[in-house]
């Protein structure tokens, strides 16, 4: 990632000026790389895409073998921080198409009505626009198979791509915050869930935990399961379900940091 | 996205002019131009900085809400929290993780709830008590901490400064 074209002069300590800029400077560049040359949702690919990325890794490659029994294709996400949340709105809403009795349970789910999102507790005002944004992505899903299309085009359009990222980032701040008694064993040090929300949940770019997953999974009642590849020494992928128990209707690729897209072989 | 952005930005003037929080006004400089606004904030009472109105310009990047914006006092200022060239630096400027600053773990944050309005009322309360633990201004951190008095009338001066009337 970094500038060959600097010489050590340019990065040479000056405390005249502000370091705190520089540091964010040098984010917003690496942020910048990053969405110029990964889409918000990929295409997909045949799972064997991911075997070209471990050619010298024996663990990795094992892995990729078994995943490939099991699942046909994967899409790829950018890696932003926000990728569980765009990856699961995606791989759900792009599961609908196909499912609109499911779709129309889903419409009428209290998350989707804007007097669900004000009970959450946030500021009607700012909610609205996020509400409203969302639900023009979810309204187009109405229109069957033939709009998936139309989905991925909007997904990739960061005007509402991310806005559907941050009403998802709300429902789960709002989850976390109706359980707090419960969810408050899962946060480490001495932060209360309200801080937690405040700090990890509901901020762009923020990335995603278990806690953030179960809270999402159980607040709109979709069933994910996540595929751990990893250095462990299973030869298996290992899957979690959230909620546990829970039909599945998304399937992700979780690599250390990242959420992927999987779709399984059967379906 | 500069589209959900200026939808935002319009909503959000015409919140703060229908129900304006006390002591403050905010809009865009130019109806033209949504991005940039200039705000008008009055010196809390019962403070060093009562009976002041200080001017700010707040720039908004193009995918507000989801990064905050970044606001500059356009007057003279003498604060802990504010640079020698008016930029503010409080917690809800900032994103999570982007402050270098190192702000408390429990200060609030920008996240796409907040809002202008937001902002102006920490910034009126960061004037009424200022954080001499993040010094933007370690000069006035220092003298906040150590000789009030002289603070104060550095600050009782800006505010007659502000107002036109002879220093």
């Amino acid at each position: 990632m970094s500038d060959s074209t600097e010489t050590d002069e340019n990065n040479k300590y000056n405390p005249g000026e502000n370091q705190d800029d520089l540091i964010l400077q040098q984010h917003r560049k690496i942020e910048k790389e990053i969405s110029e040359s990964i889409a918000l949702i990929g295409n997909k690919e045949a799972l064997s895409s991911l075997e070209s990325e471990y050619s010298d890794d024996d663990i990795y490659r094992q892995k990729v073998q078994d995943l490939s029994n099991k699942y046909k294709s994967v899409r790829r996400t950018r890696p932003d921080g926000n990728c569980f949340f765009r990856a699961f709105a995606f791989a759900y809403l792009e599961s609908l198409l196909d499912n609109q009795q499911e779709f129309a349970k889903f419409k009428d789910t209290k998350n989707c009505s804007i007097r669900g999102g004000v009970n959450l507790g946030f500021p009607q005002f700012t909610l609205e626009d996020f509400h409203d944004t969302f639900m023009e992505v979810v309204n187009v899903v109405g229109n069957g198979p033939s709009a998936c299309d139309e989905l991925y085009k909007l997904f990739n359009n960061s005007g509402y791509s991310d806005y559907v990222v941050v009403y998802l980032r709300l429902i789960a701040s709002g989850q976390l915050q109706k359980e707090a008694e419960f969810y408050q064993n899962f946060i480490e040090g001495c932060r209360s869930v309200l801080d937690f929300c405040h700090q990890e949940v509901e901020p762009m770019f923020k990335e995603s935990d278990h806690i953030h997953i179960i809270a999402l999974s159980s607040a709109l009642n979709v069933g994910v399961r996540v595929r751990y590849m990893d250095r462990g020494d299973s030869s298996e992928v290992i899957a979690h379900d959230f909620p546990e128990g829970s039909k599945v209707a998304v399937h992700l690729l979780y690599r250390p940091g990242h959420y992927d897209i999987l779709y399984p072989s059967t379906s | 996205m500069a589209g959900s952005a200026l939808r935002r930005l319009m909503a959000e003037y015409k919140q703060l002019t229908l129900n304006p929080p006390d002591g403050i006004i905010a809009g865009p400089i130019n109806e033209e131009n949504f991005f940039e606004w200039e705000a008008l904030i009055t010196g809390p009472d019962g403070t060093c900085f009562e009976g002041g109105v200080f001017p700010a310009k707040l720039i908004f990047p193009p995918d507000y809400p989801l990064s905050p914006p970044k606001m500059q006092f356009t007057c003279e200022m003498f604060h802990p929290n504010i640079y020698s060239d008016g930029r503010v630096c409080i917690s809800i400027l900032h994103a999570p993780g982007d402050d270098p600053m190192g702000y408390e773990s429990s200060a609030e944050r920008w996240s796409p709830v907040q809002s202008v309005e937001k902002i102006l009322l920490s910034v009126v309360s960061m004037l009424a008590e200022p954080n001499d633990e993040s010094g933007a201004n370690v000069d006035a951190a220092k003298m906040w901490r150590e000789d009030r008095e002289e603070f104060n009338r550095i600050a009782q001066r800006i505010v007659r400064k502000t107002l036109g009337i002879p220093t």
